[in-house]
């Protein structure tokens, strides 16, 4: 291929082969073209020269600020400056979507797996409600309302449950042996009526 | 040696207010000559230099450490003289092109003029400052987001890996951005050489 035909193909390269960024084996290629072609080197040279003016005319500016005045200024500043709440979130997840995609991507295909895998984690082998079941807790005890029985719950120290029925006739026979009239629930002053037939407790 | 950057990060996040203004020490005159070829105005860009290491020490928590330091400073800075410049073109009415796919007028004029005036060394040149003057000038024709990559290229050296991320483009958009800033500010600088030939009437200095 002739040279000139092949600047256009080098043109959009030349500014890296400056850069010192082209892979090997193309900045090989350019410096094969650019022996052999007057006006690439031409604009290698423009792109060196113009490359050095623009860091010396900035670096001119630069002297002429006041740098310990500068430094003092932002110091000043960071200590003056509390951070609202509601920026520091938007930095934080404009941060977070701009340069942590692969972080955010992983964490979303964990959070994925987890709620597709929840019904199957969550799925306790729950026990049957009869005698089989290995541990039942006692939720609460109640009576049927015309049994004369008063539940005593006890804990026990293995964590178990001592439950006593006691007999309410019983007891409020030795309180007042005299008769029905006598017979008051605990708590409510209403006469208790006291059926001699019932003996059953209640239920758990 | 000097104090590693992320160790001088790691001290001013437990308070250490030295450790970071060794920081700023370190990257001021690179910070505000990057705000002043974005913006080309000095006072805004002494403004946006300082707005930026303020803001950076207030998301100090924020920073990983696992990109540099400085690749998220040019960022924030980048990211702030955008935003000026966005708010000027709003407020004077003018659209503010930053499609990157624009086509950019890279035709070549008098090419090998700068290098033949200026030579590799352009400090040895005596056309050195009133160029250095002019590219700046130039600058302001070049689109925002080539403009940020040129000047983090040319003034913090950054390569283009590294330019890639503060910036969040592909590396190949970061070689093409470069080359069509480059012809822009070339195309603008033989020109101004030509007219100065002709002006002069001699073909050198």
């Amino acid at each position: 291929m002739p040279a000139a035909a092949n600047c256009r193909v080098f043109g959009e390269k030349l500014s890296s082969f400056v850069d010192g960024e082209l892979p090997a084996s193309e900045r090989i290629s350019v410096e094969r073209h650019l022996a052999s072609c007057a006006t690439c080197s031409s604009r290698v040279a423009d792109l060196r020269a113009g490359s050095g003016l623009l860091r010396i005319g900035l670096e001119m500016r630069a002297d002429e600020v006041d740098w310990r005045d500068f430094t003092k200024g932002v110091m000043a500043r960071i200590a003056s400056e509390p951070v609202p709440f509601a920026e520091r979130w938007r930095v934080s997840l404009r941060e977070l979507f701009t340069y942590r995609r692969g972080m955010l991507a992983t964490a979303l295909a964990a959070g994925v797996a987890i709620i597709a895998l929840a019904p199957v984690l969550l799925r306790s082998p729950a026990g049957p409600n009869g005698y089989a079941r290995q541990t039942m807790a006692v939720q609460s005890v109640s009576t049927n309302p015309d049994a004369h029985v008063a539940p005593v719950v006890m804990a026990g120290a293995d964590g178990n449950a001592i439950i006593w029925l006691v007999s309410h006739k019983h007891v409020l026979e030795g309180k007042a042996p005299s008769g029905e009239s006598d017979e008051v629930d605990n708590g409510t002053g209403r006469p208790l009526k006291v059926d001699p037939e019932r003996k059953q407790g209640g239920e758990l | 040696m000097p104090t590693d950057d992320l160790i001088l990060v790691k001290r001013a996040r437990d308070g250490d207010q030295r450790a970071f203004q060794t920081l700023v020490e370190r990257y001021q005159r690179k910070v505000y000559s990057v705000a002043l070829g974005m913006l080309r105005d000095r006072e805004e860009a002494r403004d946006v230099a300082q707005e930026a290491f303020a803001k950076v020490f207030k998301y100090l928590d924020h920073f990983k450490g696992d990109s540099s330091f400085y690749t998220w400073l040019y960022r924030i800075t980048i990211n702030i003289a955008i935003d000026i410049l966005r708010r000027r073109g709003a407020a004077k009415g003018e659209h503010v092109e930053l499609d990157e796919n624009i086509q950019m007028d890279s035709a070549e004029a008098n090419i090998g003029a700068l290098g033949t005036r200026l030579g590799t060394n352009p400090q040895k040149s005596l056309l050195r400052k009133e160029l250095a003057e002019k590219i700046q000038e130039a600058l302001q024709e070049v689109p925002e987001k080539h403009r940020a990559i040129l000047l983090l290229r040319e003034i913090e050296g950054m390569s283009y890996e590294d330019l890639a991320r503060t910036l969040d483009i592909p590396k190949g958009t970061v070689m093409s951005r470069l080359f069509h800033a480059r012809a822009k500010v070339q195309k603008i600088l033989s020109t101004y050489l030509e007219l100065d030939e002709a002006k002069s009437g001699l073909g050198g200095e």
